[in-house]
């Protein structure tokens, strides 16, 4: 049986090593064959890390929270493996361990930090049996792939229940997340900002309006965004927990600042979203025992080259580039695009491939309308849907440029544009939007 | 002119872009100089029809239409008289389902409105798909996406179109959606409207007729951008 182990970790090596002279984002190649040849390594490797496993679940902010704990737990001089791309599916998972042992078949690692789509914790919270888990929030996302999110949540609260000693962390403020923590009757840690930060005067579609304990509606004295805020149920006396960690004094600029646990935390980041991908990242770590004393340090350093709000400088343009794949996330984008007064372009490329979810009507979910402001010198929508993006911002009055073509929409735009452009994108354009702009970065060169 | 349309408890049933259908019946009135109002109600409200000229009834998650289904009961004898009287009413998904006696599921049986002979059960498996209809009522196919596990059979009322892919009603049929007096009910969101402007016309110019008289004529809006996601649908799954 060793044998065909270490068969595994070599073949999904090779493999892994051809995807990428290929340029090939797919890793999921290397777990699948990894899985094929050796079924039960994910267990086997999983057994074998030192210390702790963590599992980032929650539909916004998992891959920059996994990267931004990994890099926590390295800054703790630990050694750390990570599904650092996103791929958060089994083959993905799978993927991360055996890319990450040695020739020998075994692991050498202290923690594993592991990002888990939520329909596919089924079948790696077994293989793994997680330590803690992160659990960052809960909004409506690929409602064709997961039907509603009510399922989505049943799926995770049994998951939860199987590994009864795992420590949940998790983002207090949203009702949905904070009720299937509580409610599973695991250990809980949780996180959240008390007071409002920004206004907030949209007409966001907020999930969860309704009790999930018993069906009456909650009662919110603010909201942060979407439905995370200080809710409470006036019937049944559900309520926020008090958080463990709490950001206090969070201000929201060209960066990002705030207080925890009386340590001043600031990063070289936009988007108030973010604020809780790094709190979350910071309960993890100290969770997990670590003092965190070198937190703020790795934040300063931290560049997870992911298309997350990664910046390029190209013939003068300042480019932004940024995922934003379900409208609690879009809206959020929104926000941290207007907060920068300056003329501006922008551009929206959305596909609708089996990852992305085939259904686009959440587009219509989105508050565009924020869009329609004077700093907005023009709008370019592109990728697969661009009829429908098109069609999204004619029904608030916003006219924009048709450019199928991601590469010759940015191309057009560092033309003839403002030098300060922001790209969004959904899932499968942000791969091949992200080699785009880095190609053009070395044309300059 | 004004048109008001009633948007019946968002608070319950707002999945997949509901907001689209009201945001694209209010542009094409104001487009063309008709008032138009919205007027959300929610699950706390009492519902009063007289004022209303269109009613849109959305798409909930099945736990949500339980809910809802005991806030029917309330309004069942005014929304009746509401159709019966020619009132224009727009379900989708979820709010088409309860348009019919009852939507049986495997956690229990929902009562509909029984503004509609018809009734959903469910069946096995979501059906999750682009579809494309062609319509009797129109010359552009109506396109869109569905996403329901129930199967609605509609009795002898008469389809909204004939599936020309995807797998409507209830997969065996070849027929989505229902059209009876001035109601229009189907299983596809996208939404549903936008992509469909003659659809969202159809709704409009009925309630204008019904309200100011059958003399009422809507003017042409440049529905190029419309035509073109509508078409590229069409050519991407049918043809």
């Amino acid at each position: 049986m060793k044998i065909r182990r270490i068969a595994a970790v070599w073949a999904a090596k090779t493999a892994g090593f051809v995807c990428k002279k290929m340029g090939r984002q797919g890793v999921t190649w290397a777990g699948k064959i990894a899985l094929k040849i050796y079924p039960p390594i994910l267990k086997e490797l999983a057994a074998e890390v030192r210390k702790d496993i963590f599992a980032v679940c929650g539909t916004n902010g998992k891959t920059t929270t996994n990267n931004m704990l990994c890099a926590a737990l390295e800054a703790e001089g630990q050694k750390v493996i990570c599904n650092h791309t996103g791929s958060n599916m089994l083959n993905g998972v799978v993927a991360a361990f055996v890319l990450g042992a040695k020739l020998n078949g075994h692991m050498d690692a202290d923690y594993a930090c592991i990002e888990a789509d939520e329909a596919s914790t089924k079948y790696i919270f077994p293989q793994i049996s997680p330590d803690y888990m992160v659990l960052t929030n809960l909004f409506r996302d690929q409602l064709d792939r997961y039907g509603e999110i009510d399922i989505t949540m049943n799926i995770l609260e049994t998951m939860i229940r199987s590994v009864p000693e795992m420590k949940v962390i998790v983002n207090g403020d949203d009702a949905l997340s904070a009720y299937l923590a509580m409610d599973s009757g695991n250990p809980c840690v949780f996180y959240g900002i008390s007071r409002p930060v920004m206004k907030n005067e949209t007409n966001e579609i907020r999930e969860g309006r309704f009790c999930k304990k018993c069906g009456a509606r909650l009662e919110y004295s603010f909201y942060h965004y979407s439905q995370l805020g200080d809710y409470s149920c006036p019937q049944c006396g559900f309520k926020r927990p008090l958080p463990d960690y709490d950001a206090e004094d969070v201000q929201v600029g060209d960066r990002l600042s705030f207080r925890v646990e009386n340590r001043l935390i600031s990063a070289n980041y936009k988007g108030f979203y973010n604020v809780y991908n790094i709190l979350a990242a910071y309960a993890g770590v100290r969770t997990a025992g670590f003092q965190a004393e070198h937190f703020t340090d790795m934040l300063k350093k931290f560049n997870p080259e992911n298309g997350r709000m990664e910046q390029f400088r190209i013939q003068g343009t300042g480019i932004l580039l940024n995922l934003a794949k379900n409208p609690a996330g879009f809206n959020q984008n929104i926000s941290a695009v207007m907060q920068d007064p300056s003329p501006k372009d922008v551009i929206i490329a959305i596909n609708d491939n089996a990852q992305d979810g085939i259904d686009i009507s959440w587009l219509w979910d989105v508050d565009f309308d924020r869009f329609g402001e004077e700093s907005i010198r023009s709008i370019t929508v592109s990728g697969i849907r661009c009829q429908d993006m098109r069609l999204r911002l004619k029904y608030v009055d916003i006219p924009s440029i048709l450019e199928p073509d991601v590469e010759k929409a940015i191309r057009d735009r560092i033309k003839d544009g403002t030098g300060n452009l922001y790209v969004l994108v959904n899932y499968t354009a942000l791969f091949s939007t992200r080699s785009i702009l880095k190609k053009l970065e070395g044309e300059q060169k | 002119m004004k048109l008001t349309i009633g948007h019946l408890y968002p608070d319950l049933l707002n999945l997949y872009g509901d907001r689209g259908n009201i945001q694209c019946l209010m542009k094409r009135c104001q487009w063309r100089g008709i008032e138009a109002e919205t007027i959300a109600f929610e699950s706390n409200d009492r519902v009063d029809f007289s004022g209303l000229d269109i009613v849109l009834l959305g798409g909930g998650s099945d736990r949500e239409q339980m809910l809802v289904c005991e806030k029917l009961k309330e309004i069942r004898d005014d929304f009746k008289s509401y159709v019966e009287s020619d009132g224009v009413v727009i379900a989708i998904c979820g709010g088409y389902q309860l348009l019919g006696k009852y939507y049986k599921t495997d956690q229990g049986t929902i009562t509909g409105l029984e503004l509609v002979d018809m009734y959903t059960e469910q069946g096995e498996g979501r059906l999750i798909h682009n579809i494309v209809l062609k319509s009797e009522l129109f010359d552009m196919p109506i396109v869109g996406f569905e996403n329901h596990g129930g199967r609605t059979c509609i009795q002898n009322n008469k389809p909204l179109g004939k599936v020309l892919t995807g797998a409507g009603n209830d997969e065996t049929s070849g027929y989505e959606g229902v059209v009876y007096r001035n109601v229009i009910g189907t299983y596809l969101h996208g939404p549903l409207l936008p992509k469909n402007p003659q659809l969202a016309d159809w709704l409009i110019l009925r309630a204008l007729k019904k309200k100011y008289g059958e003399e009422v004529e809507l003017t042409d809006l440049d529905d190029t951008q419309e035509k073109e996601a509508n078409d590229y649908i069409y050519k991407r799954f049918v043809k």
